[in-house]
């Protein structure tokens, strides 16, 4: 129980009695801790910017002093921002004023708020702050950042907005039901599959800003002479020794990666019937805590690399609405899991599982036209011009060839499955994708053909929905043109019977959509 | 309530016949900076070259005739929609031919655009926002105005009904 301005006491829910009238809310400050964090986050950038006048002064008195000037500049410029930086939360919408000099003043009302997440950073952690980031699916991306206050508070704030008001019941999340959890040995093993070369990003980054102070200078370490002295390094024995290392650091600092991310993974069902979620809890350094709510929920996305999904291992990820636009709207729910395991996420998220491979329908033959006929002609125009020419071209063919043959791999995966509830869309060949499109969450339904398309009587079809991203559109290509005219019609009436459906649902208050029917385990149309 | 019917071609009602020369006139004033830029190298640096006077800014009038007599008509032809009860469908595009059909329950803010062209020919262009992604914005122009106005509120009632 916190004692914060916006909790009610009532426990649970007061049908027809209007609740007690909350006490006028008080503008309130950020905790105290942050002026700490921010002069930390201030001071190194004015010691970067006054690092070009540490080259003309000399002495250590005089760089002393300006690190003294440094330090009191950013003590005045994070107490001012503190001072300024307010926020009210009343019944319905909360108020944030911020700017010292240019004022801001954001009304954000509940009833926009799409997700709420509540990150801790390790110095927040040590402090007992959290930052609390509102989103309302507008354009700009620190919308409602309080950065930082303390958790209990951020906490109660998260239940208070997610529930509205007048409904207050204190969120344990220890006690609420556990639907997906990783062990160390589970998160280690997931690692594994996460090869990343991220450290030679990282590496390079530390190398440039230390030739901005001077330190190091980029332009004497990689010039042509030294990139010639180094190929003459690269004997076969080098190689053989050099790839193994740069392998074994990139399957390390992958395991680094999703150790520090995913350490403690625990997704729970939060909050009472009104307003269903999941509540997602992760991090070593940095412990992010996010609450996806299932009327949000867009699409449900399965995905697996080859390796992992060979070794039956697959990762859930559900596409929200207003959802952090960096990682495309999409939030995971279970990294690294088994089918079985997914089921109940799924169940509890009101989706319904993907059908068995056979049930699929695949794209016509004619569809290899587009799909590897052009890389295949090429290649053996490549490959004969290699042995009758100019064997350089040889490289050029294997690669088209090997396109063609990528091509009809992933022909052979691609296709839709039509079920109950929902459009299921599978593509890839490597990277097995498998989106699970509920009929109601459809935004808009589209057929296009192309030149090409139009000749072969092929056409791609579109369930466009809300928060996808641009790069990983569900779409159904190269269907048939008639199929494709067809299976639109029928989307959009299924579109029309789940939506009104689900309105009655919402009216009755009654769970969303009933229980989808259960299938013998199988493979999902993923293998 | 629901309609199932996937429009094909014959079925969409054409848009506005004015629309093609409100094509054709902003076709013509995307050619205008062409035109000069041929005038401007014909009077200028042209004149040290062989090339007879006259040839560039002609060669590239002569272009921009022929595409503003066949593209638009064309365009226009491709255009078509169809309003129903619950949804709108639309089609649009010569080259990459797509049909979409906007429920109205999806819609989050319309817009009624109307240029200085269109202005002249008494046309607007109706467009329907929505939360996905590639359809966020579906237009279609070629509306006469105040038909674009009608549609506009008769979305906007249903969207009231279905919000209730």
């Amino acid at each position: 129980v916190t004692d914060s301005p916006w909790s009610t006491d009532a426990k649970g829910p007061l049908p027809d009695v209007a609740p007690p009238a909350p006490p006028q809310p008080e503008p309130r400050r950020l905790h105290p801790a942050t002026l700490i964090v921010r002069w930390l986050r201030i001071v190194p950038q004015l010691l970067g910017g006054g690092a070009a006048y540490a080259a003309i002064v000399d002495g250590w008195g005089q760089i002393l002093l300006l690190a003294a000037i440094a330090g009191l500049v950013g003590v005045g410029i994070a107490l001012a921002v503190w001072l300024r930086f307010r926020y009210t939360v009343s019944a319905g919408e909360i108020v944030i004023e911020s700017g010292v000099f240019h004022r801001q003043r954001r009304v954000i009302p509940f009833s926009r708020v799409q997700d709420i997440a509540i990150e801790r950073r390790l110095l927040a952690r040590l402090f007992g702050t959290a930052k609390v980031k509102i989103e309302t699916g507008g354009s700009a991306s620190d919308e409602g950042d309080l950065d930082m206050i303390a958790l209990a508070d951020a906490r109660a704030l998260r239940d208070h907005i997610r529930r509205g008001h007048g409904v207050a019941e204190e969120s344990e999340s220890a006690r609420e039901p556990v639907l997906f959890a990783m062990s160390f040995g589970r998160l280690f093993h997931s690692g594994l599959f996460n090869f990343s070369l991220l450290f030679l990003a990282v590496i390079m980054a530390v190398l440039q800003n230390l030739a901005q102070f001077g330190i190091v200078s980029m332009e004497e370490w990689f010039n042509p002479e030294r990139a010639g002295a180094f190929a003459g390094y690269l004997t076969l024995r080098t190689t053989l020794i050099l790839a193994p290392l740069l392998i074994l650091l990139g399957v390390v600092s992958g395991l680094a990666r999703t150790v520090a991310r995913d350490f403690g993974f625990r997704l729970t069902r939060s909050g009472e019937s009104a307003a269903p979620g999941l509540r997602r809890r992760r991090g070593l350094f940095t412990l992010s805590e996010v609450v996806i709510p299932i009327r949000r929920a867009q699409v449900a996305l399965i995905e697996s690399g080859p390796v992992a999904r060979a070794l039956g291992w697959f990762k859930l990820s559900f596409q929200t609405l207003g959802a952090d636009t960096k990682e495309g709207g999409v939030q995971v729910a279970a990294p690294f899991a088994r089918l079985d395991e997914l089921r109940p996420i799924m169940a509890e998220a009101c989706f319904p599982m993907p059908p068995p491979r056979v049930d699929f329908i695949h794209i016509p033959r004619r569809a290899l036209w587009r799909w590897a006929a052009p890389w295949l002609l090429i290649g053996a125009a490549a490959t004969a011009a290699a042995f009758l020419v100019e064997p350089g071209v040889g490289l050029l063919g294997a690669a088209m060839l090997a396109a063609a043959a990528y091509g009809t791999l992933r022909w052979r995966k691609h296709g839709y499955a039509l079920g109950e509830r929902a459009l299921f869309v599978s593509d890839g060949w490597l990277k097995r994708r498998l989106w699970i499109i509920p009929f109601d969450k459809a935004q808009t339904i589209s057929v296009s053909r192309g030149p090409v398309q139009r000749r072969l009587r092929l056409a791609t079809l579109l369930v466009d929905t809300a928060g996808a991203s641009l790069l990983r559109l569900p779409e159904i290509v190269d269907l048939d043109a008639a199929e494709a005219d067809e299976l639109a019609g029928r989307l959009l009436g299924l579109f029309y019977r789940d939506r009104s459906a689900a309105r009655i649902a919402l009216e009755k208050t009654a769970p969303m959509l009933p229980p989808t029917t259960v299938r013998p385990p199988d493979d999902m149309g993923l293998s | 309530m629901q309609t199932t019917a996937w429009p094909t071609d014959s079925t969409l009602s054409p848009l506005h016949p004015d629309l093609v020369w409100v094509m054709r006139i902003r076709g013509l004033l995307a050619a205008a900076p062409f035109l000069a830029l041929a005038l401007v190298l014909d009077l200028g640096p042209l004149r040290e070259t062989p090339v007879p006077p006259g040839i560039v800014p002609g060669a590239v009038l002569l272009v921009a005739l022929v595409l503003l007599a066949l593209l638009p008509s064309r365009r226009y032809r491709a255009w078509g929609y169809r309003e129903e009860e619950d949804e709108l469908h639309i089609g649009a595009g010569l080259l990459f031919r797509a049909r979409t059909v906007v429920p109205f329950g999806r819609v989050q803010h319309i817009d009624v655009a109307h240029g200085p062209v269109e202005r002249r020919f008494r046309l607007a262009t109706l467009i329907l926002h929505t939360a996905g992604t590639r359809g966020s914005a579906v237009s279609l122009p070629g509306l006469r105005h105040d038909e674009a106005e009608r549609m506009r509120d008769r979305i906007r009632e249903k969207i009231r009904q279905d919000l209730v």
